[in-house]
């Protein structure tokens, strides 16, 4: 389902600090109605990438495109359809939750009354009371329903569920998907930069992984899943050696193989059926497998 | 049938490879054929089903449009989705050759899991019969709840 005019496009990007690489020959696009999974470990780049989209930072060499318009130049124009909740949020210390939410709706050109209600309901978050009174989790909150009532055609965010409850984690992303995503018609995009891959394993629809600045694998969700198997066999002896390309993170512990698989699982799993194992064995890998596995 | 009733039908496993529209397509294809979703049984709608199960609303939308596609579920303008009353909307010969492909695909696995053809024959046997009694006991359970 590749569109002509993708929400997000990073060709090339480079991001220097000082001597150092955050982001290095980076490229991504990101089509409208996805939710794309931008997954790294800690110090990736995946901040420094996000920062280049919204024009917090300049990059070194390569292009970042948002809408089709380079973030530099058309700052409200991007800015306007976009919403951003960051890892920490933070907010004016003498504002309630009301005041804040009005603040942040002066800014918008929409903003849905209803579904502000509706979720400061559900978040049960007491409008009269002061931002800095608020939990790390209410803060959350509060940035998303921000995000959420200006109704905007993208959402971008970056690492938001880490540091909180897994209460209020799963509120945020059926938040995500029903407050948000429903509202749409299927056009609403979703960037979202995480290391709890568990938890947004049922929304990705495609993901890029990165490491070092650079990216290690970009597939779609579905595909990555059926591509990579994870088989296990059990030998009389010393298992013997396996040399077959598609095989990687070979694991041997006395008697016991166990190979990841990208790729063509049935050769794999047919080659060491031949070689006679005791017992075999294959089982699919999920998102968080798969990114473990890819970076090993 | 309310969202939490079809959320504990429907269990999501993201280690078996197959694409999760297909999972929630095949759990609601079993549980209408155990008789544990009932025809003319509304069905949730998109968005509580999708947040409860915390999946991608588009992949949800998905596979109700591929229970549509099958006949499994219609849609009735400004009501919602409904379980069909067993109605294909396919010919006989198709519907046969529809199978044929799942059969051949499971005599494949049975191939290389060294399953024999006896043993195989018993087992869609034992698995038809663990259908039947699962639709009897839903049906039981339908008309007590049923009774006044």
């Amino acid at each position: 389902m590749k569109t002509e005019n993708p929400v997000i496009e990073i060709s090339h990007l480079v991001r220097k600090f000082g001597r150092s690489d955050a982001v290095n020959d980076l490229s991504l696009r990101v089509d409208a109605g996805r939710c794309y999974g931008f997954f790294g470990r800690n110090g990736a780049g995946k901040t420094t990438t996000i920062k280049c989209l919204l024009n917090l930072l300049q990059p070194t060499s390569g292009t970042v495109r948002v809408f089709g318009l380079e973030p530099r130049g058309n700052e409200v124009e991007v800015k306007s359809r976009l919403a951003y909740v960051p890892d920490q949020v933070a907010f004016y210390p003498w504002m309630t939750v009301r005041e804040t939410l009005d603040y942040l709706a002066s800014f918008r050109q929409r903003w849905n009354r209803t579904t502000e209600k509706e979720l400061l309901g559900q978040f049960r978050l007491d409008a009269g009371k002061k931002a800095t009174a608020l939990s790390k989790g209410q803060k959350t909150q509060l940035a998303l329903i921000g995000a959420v009532c200006a109704e905007p055609d993208l959402l971008i965010l970056d690492e938001p569920t880490s540091g909180l409850d897994p209460i209020v984690r799963r509120e945020f992303i059926q938040t995500v998907i029903g407050a948000y995503q429903d509202a749409g018609a299927g056009q609403r995009t979703v960037f979202v930069s995480t290391h709890l891959i568990t938890e947004f394993e049922g929304l990705i629809d495609e993901f890029t992984i990165i490491d070092n600045g650079k990216e290690a694998l970009t597939l779609e969700a579905d595909d990555a899943r059926s591509r990579f198997r994870k088989i296990r066999a059990r030998f009389a002896g010393t298992p013997p050696a396996i040399d077959f390309v598609a095989a990687r993170n070979i694991k041997r512990d006395g008697r016991e193989l166990e190979i990841t698989v990208n790729g063509d699982a049935e050769m794999v799993l047919n080659r060491i059926k031949s070689m006679g194992p005791e017992s075999l064995s294959m089982e699919g890998l999920t998102l968080e497998e798969i990114f473990v596995a890819t970076l090993q | 049938m309310t969202v939490s009733t079809v959320t504990m039908l429907i269990q999501l496993n993201f280690k078996s490879g197959k694409p999760a529209y297909l999972q929630v397509v095949d759990q609601f294809k079993s549980a209408a054929a155990s008789g544990a979703l009932r025809p003319g049984e509304p069905l949730p709608s998109i968005r509580p089903l999708a947040e409860q199960l915390r999946l991608n609303r588009n992949t949800v939308a998905k596979a109700y449009a591929e229970l549509e596609s099958q006949g499994i579920i219609e849609t009735v303008a400004g009501k919602g989705c409904f379980v069909t009353e067993n109605n294909s909307p396919f010919k006989k010969a198709v519907r046969q050759k529809m199978l044929s492909d799942d059969i051949d695909a499971a005599i494949v696995q049975a191939h290389h899991l060294q399953v024999n053809e006896k043993d195989f024959l018993e087992l869609v046997t034992q698995r038809l019969g663990f259908f039947r009694q699962k639709s009897e006991s839903n049906a039981n359970n339908h008309n007590q709840k049923d009774k006044p």
